[in-house]
């Protein structure tokens, strides 16, 4: 049955490949090309810095609000859909089909509709940053609830608590962690979504990069993706360091690493504060280093938020009056239209899917070497690992519809530099999954190969991929979802599939063929995830 | 079945699994319903009881159950202070939360299980031993009249088994309480309690004090299980 599905995807892929006029000869005329224009872009002109740096930092805290109004929302929807948690089975179907519907529809396509009603600026990109991001929080932070223990919410129950108590006491503190990691990384994913809402005019830096690129102003459009970049990859650095330590790591991957000095003076410096508070009868805990963390980490996304509240031109109460028609627009999406442009509608729908699994196969084909050298426990080299994972941490700092707007620019309108933009974005995102995929696997298999005197290819190939191939399928088509969403809005920036009709609708006030469009990539991507499923189901 | 417990007895509950040991701790607190019959426990009947006064009758039973039912990320101190929510209004996060009485109560509870200097400690860090006694201590903060223990050395190794045992019994001495526990080690139940109760199929098979007792006639409970059960088929090679 697995090989079905695998001989499917290749099936497609080269459906695919064919149908897109893909061609190697293409793909390397193409980079050539972007290579011209990359050389055409330095060095960056920051002469208009206000301007840029005013539009990264709106960039940075249209994210910030998005994800806190939408983790915010999702905390009682998540305490609806959680089977431990739930009121009554309705609740749970409610709250669980709001949090898959939110998920269905790209955010770009929330911004343009919401521009149409409450006009340009921030505060329709926020809107749309927040609904969408609820499918996602959503649905983690209630899987985290339903992964609790059990047995700490009996024994507070048992000693006459009531339920709010119970919760707050033993499902709370279990499941926040996970929960505060959920938001932190939805907040690094909402940075690239909220950097090119601009493309619809939903603030951003986004319209300054496309401006820019229109008026061929290519240094100034550089030196707006440099500071987009930096932020990106600043906010992916702390929000991984929080995280790590909110999770702790994965325990094959402390056994394939050292304990550093610095951790061992850590552990030291904790332990005698902890002695110390115990000898004063101290009846607050001490100020060990994951109290220290936690609480200076709440402060700063406190402190942000407030900024973020201050800065954002943001009228939340002016638009108050139009928040009933941002409704009816979502009503006038309704019943969907798909004979207005039914052939456009196929031949984009057809598009988009070709290009998603043309990006996720090229992907694929570049990630697997680049995870490989991107792992500590297969690379012994340490620089070897380091350069790899640098360079994946840095071409994952441009997000992806600015990648398309650069490759656009650099070959023209078509499905080809939407693609070629697609299967980079997708390499280095896969790579970082695969290299941290194969730094999870038990060493104790390959040290027993190693015992019976294998080589290092024999014991890669007999101990390490059959413990990690589980997860880089499960991955594969994680990413095909991922894409296939992505392919949807790439026409957007004239990239090539279904994106092209969706805005091309909206601007023409033609909701109905929206309802059409928005209907055909929720089923698609549903079928998929379907698929997805199935095969998870089978790897198990 | 029907048995009445006095205060201040330390009763032991034998019998195989599945004969209804920890269904019927679970229906002394409340936390399973009663089919059928009358369980009253300090006077109140537990399964016409709801709401208030449920959690009242709850607030006067100390529970000890297997699995520790600690909050693994939360410190002991805090753990042990999940033992006074029943007596306080609203919910409550982190030690800072509690008022400075209740925290030096749980502080001294802590010390009188011996695990004072694991205050701060994440409970996740300890021993399955240590982890008992947190939950022992949790207990204790409720200042309970009686107190039920679930098999509470099913997952420890002997040593820890003899500790947790003791210190039970030491609490129930100490401060007069009643205590009924479920146990499978028949020689522990015998040098610790004062009355043993087997129980087979959900009905009481045997109900004596542990001085009059001999081994054979405990490990009788367990026997007559075994001859009422099917036999199993023998292997053929």
């Amino acid at each position: 049955m697995l090989r079905l599905f695998g001989a499917g995807f290749v099936g497609a892929f080269l459906w695919s490949w064919f149908s897109l006029d893909m061609s190697i000869i293409s793909f390397f005329a193409g980079l050539g090309d972007v290579r011209n224009l990359l050389g055409r872009m330095f060095p960056p002109d920051f002469s208009n810095w206000s301007t840029i740096v005013n539009a990264t930092f709106e960039t940075l805290w249209m994210a910030v609000i998005g994800t806190f109004v939408s983790a915010l929302v999702c905390v009682p929807l998540a305490f609806g859909a959680a089977s431990n948690t739930t009121p009554h089975a309705v609740v749970r179907y409610v709250c669980r089909g709001i949090i898959s519907l939110t998920r269905a529809v790209p955010e770009i396509i929330f911004a343009a509709l919401f521009v149409v009603v409450l006009s340009i600026g921030p505060l329709p990109g926020i809107l749309a940053i927040a609904i969408h991001s609820i499918g996602m929080i959503g649905k983690l932070f209630a899987d985290a609830i339903e992964q609790t223990q059990a047995s700490p919410r009996e024994a507070i129950t048992s000693v006459g608590a009531r339920r709010l108590q119970t919760t707050v006491s033993s499902i709370v503190p279990q499941a926040m962690p996970s929960m505060i990691a959920t938001a932190m990384y939805r907040l690094e994913i909402n940075i690239r979504a909220s950097s090119v809402l601009g493309l619809v005019g939903a603030g951003g830096i986004g319209f300054v990069i496309q401006d820019s690129l229109r008026s061929l102003d290519y240094q100034a459009a550089l030196a707006a993706v440099a500071c987009i970049f930096v932020l990106i990859t600043a906010i992916e650095l702390i929000s991984a360091q929080v995280r790590q330590s909110l999770l702790g790591e994965n325990t094959n991957v402390l056994a394939n690493r050292r304990q550093s000095g610095y951790a061992k003076r850590k552990v030291a410096r904790d332990t005698a504060r902890n002695e110390r508070a115990i000898r004063d009868r101290s009846l607050t805990p001490p100020w060990t280093s994951e109290r220290i963390l936690r609480t200076s980490s709440a402060v700063v996304a406190g402190l942000m938020l407030i900024v973020a509240f201050l800065l954002v031109d943001m009228p939340l109460l002016g638009a108050l009056p139009r928040y009933p028609d941002l409704i009816l627009v979502l009503g006038d999406l309704f019943p969907p239209d798909f004979s207005t442009a039914r052939d456009e509608l196929v031949k984009g729908m057809t598009e988009s899917v070709q290009i998603a699994f043309v990006a996720t196969g090229l992907g694929l084909f570049l990630s697997v070497p680049l995870g490989i050298l991107g792992a500590r426990n297969i690379v012994v080299r340490r620089v070897i690992v380091l350069s790899t994972r640098v360079t994946l941490l840095l071409l994952r700092g441009i997000p992806e519809l600015i990648v398309a707007v650069i490759f656009v620019s650099a070959m023209g309108l078509g499905p080809v530099p939407g693609t070629l933009a697609l299967t980079l974005v997708t390499a280095t995102f896969t790579s970082k999954l695969f290299a941290d995929t194969l730094e999870e696997v038990d060493p104790s298999p390959r040290e027993a190969l190693v015992a019976v005197g294998a080589s290092r290819v024999q014991e890669f190939v007999a101990a390490v991929v059959p413990q990690a191939l589980p997860g880089i399928v499960s991955q594969t088509l994680y990413i095909l979802d991922v894409n296939l969403r992505s392919s949807t809005v790439l026409g957007i920036v004239g990239g090539g599939g279904i994106g092209f009709l969706l805005l091309g609708s909206l601007r023409v006030l033609e909701y109905q063929t929206t309802g059409a469009v928005v209907l055909s990539i929720f089923l698609i991507v549903y079928f998929i995830e379907l698929v997805g499923s199935i095969v998870r189901r089978l790897l198990r | 079945m029907t048995f009445d417990v006095p205060n201040g007895q330390v009763l032991a509950l034998i019998g195989l699994s599945g004969s209804g040991k920890s269904t019927l701790l679970r229906i002394l607190n409340g936390l399973h319903a009663p089919t059928g019959g009358n369980v009253r426990v300090l006077g109140v009947d537990v399964g016409s009881a709801r709401g208030t006064e449920l959690r009242e009758l709850r607030r006067n039973i100390g529970f000890v159950f297997q699995q520790f039912g600690l909050v693994g990320r939360s410190t002991c101190l805090e753990n042990v202070l999940n033992g006074a929510l029943g007596r306080l209004r609203g919910p409550r996060m982190g030690v800072r939360s509690y008022p400075s009485e209740l925290r030096r109560d749980a502080l001294a509870h802590l010390d009188r299980v011996g695990l004072g200097t694991v205050a701060f400690q994440r409970a996740d860090t300890l021993s399955g031993g240590q982890m008992q006694r947190v939950a022992i201590a949790r207990s204790l903060m409720q200042h309970p009249s009686i107190l039920l223990a679930d098999e509470p050395v099913a997952s420890l190794d002997p040593e820890s088994s003899t500790q947790v045992l003791e210190l039970i019994g030491k609490i129930a001495r100490e401060d007069g309480r009643t205590v009924v526990c479920t146990l499978h080690q028949v020689e522990l139940a015998m040098g610790w309690a004062d009355r043993i109760v087997g129980l087979e199929s959900g009905r009481v098979v045997l109900d004596a004090a542990t001085s009059g007792l001999t081994i054979e006639k405990v490990m009788s409970v367990y026997r007559r299980a075994s001859l009422q059960a099917e036999p199993l088929p023998l292997l053929s090679v």
